[in-house]
């Protein structure tokens, strides 16, 4: 999963598929990802997990990592 | 918040961490805060309406609290007693008229208890009603958040100000010649009218979570955020009442430091550069263009003391009383682009409007039927975004401006960010890295958001105008 979720950053938000990105790595809080591309990271996560985040919760507060991340898909895919 | 206010929360709070359990203590904020309403609202010329608007703050939140509660959950003994306290409070302080003057709590005389009683009727009836008609509480919530930015828009726009104040001046039998915008300061409705939008709008989607009546109330009115924020979430505030345990003395020294710093810069640094920062009368007086410069620079850096003081001074008395407030800001003029810069000032303003409107538009169109290509959608999401948080700073044409001039600096950053990454093999990732180019970035990135600042700080487009084109030594 997290590795799904790393190359569509890289792919399809940076558009650079030679960028590797650690699974700690801060993408929110850093910048890393606008808020823009954190919408069709959203959206992409709904349609691949189907898992809905909803639009208050594209925050560093949330998850602000890719390891983060996955931990919330998990926990709301098990419920 | 005035120096006596903040040194009076402080005493107040720390007093709490000598005697307080876990229980008195949750209670205790809910007490202070709602007394506070009236007791931080500043006197106004509407005849006691220094009571009557901390009463509708209350009210209004009262009235979201009962359309948005969890039903199947019924009133706890807790609900019923803080909604009884709440209700005797305002009689409690019109009986304070009796008082010789200069011991009510409120800036003037409260109003006879006779007139509060029937008020207070009124609008026990009508929360019956609203009771009886619980099926309709969703149509309610959308009802109420009109009123909500209903009576923002009033406030906010000087025409409908005055003509209100003029109609309120017809009732309290005052002369209507006098009307005027400043008579309706109704003390931090900008922030109340977000926290109950919030709440609104989660309750409409279904994701607002059970919150009890005395968590929910310390929520909108707590004491040292209630005036200009921060502006929390509703589920995690509730969850740091139900946990609000007393501060460690390391975590009192590091509160009791916070609101130090914070009056340092709000009282001294602030307020000390407020004579040389960017204002009509100072802009009027001013020929040479570098001086120009200086009054905005000046204007820069007192805004921000006096905010980042602000919220200092609110998150270490949050912190004292062992409630923990967000972040509001984080070195902001330190930042490389404008984007990083809008993810650094007044922060929880910002992740307001990303929630309730960015992210909710940018959705609707990516997913909509209209195929759009990214960069107009990233336009207009910018521009609707920024010009709202522009007009929630008020309604005029400088700050939609300011608001604008902020949404077409995103997208530039957006579109050159865009082209850089797609000429990346050709320019080495050094030269982004360098300190040269940090340091360019940040000079740039710093004087665009001063520049904005001008259309922020005037009172009119024509001279925030004239000011911009003398401060790059065009002739007025």
């Amino acid at each position: 999963m997290q590795d799904q979720i790393a190359v569509f950053i890289s792919t399809e938000l940076l558009k650079d598929p030679t960028r590797k990105i650690a699974f700690d790595e801060p993408l929110i809080s850093s910048g890393l990802v606008d808020s823009f591309s954190l919408v069709d990271l959203a959206l992409f996560i709904e349609e691949t997990f189907d898992v809905r985040i909803d639009d208050t919760e594209l925050t560093a507060e949330v998850f602000d990592t890719i390891e983060e991340l996955a931990a919330l898909i998990s926990a709301r895919s098990t419920s | 918040m005035t120096l006596i206010h903040i040194l009076i929360f402080t005493l107040l709070v720390s007093a709490l961490v000598l005697t307080a359990s876990q229980r008195w203590r949750r209670w205790s904020l809910f007490i202070i805060s709602l007394v506070s309403v009236y007791w931080l609202q500043p006197a106004v010329s509407l005849r006691q309406f220094s009571f009557w608007f901390p009463t509708a703050s209350i009210g209004l939140t009262v009235i979201a609290w009962l359309v948005t509660r969890h039903r199947e959950r019924g009133l706890s003994r807790e609900d019923l007693t803080a909604l009884l306290f709440t209700a005797l409070l305002p009689l409690l302080l019109s009986l304070s008229r009796f008082l010789p003057e200069g011991w009510q709590l409120t800036a003037s005389r409260p109003p006879s208890i006779y007139l509060v009683v029937i008020v207070g009727s009124i609008l026990v009836i009508l929360g019956f009603v609203g009771e009886w008609l619980a099926k309709w509480s969703r149509l309610m919530s959308v009802l109420l958040g009109v009123v909500v930015i209903g009576v923002f828009i009033v406030l906010k726009i000087e025409t409908l100000s005055v003509w209100t104040s003029s109609l309120l001046r017809g009732v309290t039998g005052q002369s209507r010649n006098l009307a005027a915008s400043t008579d309706l300061y109704w003390l931090g409705f900008s922030y109340i009218a977000l926290r109950l939008l919030h709440v609104l709008r989660d309750y409409q989607s279904g994701r607002l979570p059970a919150v009890s009546f005395l968590d929910f109330l310390t929520f909108v009115l707590f004491f040292p955020a209630i005036t200009a924020g921060p502006i929390d979430r509703v589920e995690k505030f509730s969850s740091k009442m139900q946990n609000a345990v007393a501060p460690t003395a390391s975590e009192y020294l590091t509160g009791a430091r916070r609101i130090v710093l914070g009056v340092f810069q709000k009282f001294v640094l602030a307020d000390g550069l407020a004579i040389i920062a960017l204002n009509s009368t100072n802009v009027a007086m001013t020929r040479s263009v570098p001086w120009l410069w200086v009054l905005v620079f000046a204007f820069s850096l007192r805004l921000y003391f006096d905010f980042s003081g602000y919220t200092d001074v609110a998150v270490g008395i949050g912190q004292i009383s062992g409630i923990q407030l967000p972040e509001n800001f984080d070195r902001p003029y330190f930042k490389t682009n404008i984007g990083t810069f809008w993810n650094s000032w007044h922060m929880t303003l910002a992740n307001w409007f990303r929630a309730y409107v960015f992210n909710p538009l940018t959705r609707a169109l990516r997913k909509g039927r209209l195929k759009m290509n990214s960069a107009l959608i990233i336009l207009i999401g910018q521009l609707v975004t920024m010009t709202l948080i522009g007009l929630w700073h008020g309604v005029t044409w400088n700050f939609v401006l300011w608001g604008l001039w902020h949404a077409v600096g995103l997208f530039i950053h957006n579109r050159w960010a865009v082209f850089l990454n797609a000429r990346r093999d050709r320019i080495p990732s050094a030269f982004y890295t360098s300190k040269a180019m940090r340091a360019v970035s940040l000079v740039l990135t710093f004087n665009f958001v001063a520049l904005g600042w001008v259309w922020f700080a005037l009172p009119s487009v024509q001279m925030s105008w004239e000011t911009l084109i003398r401060m790059f030594g065009g002739i007025r």
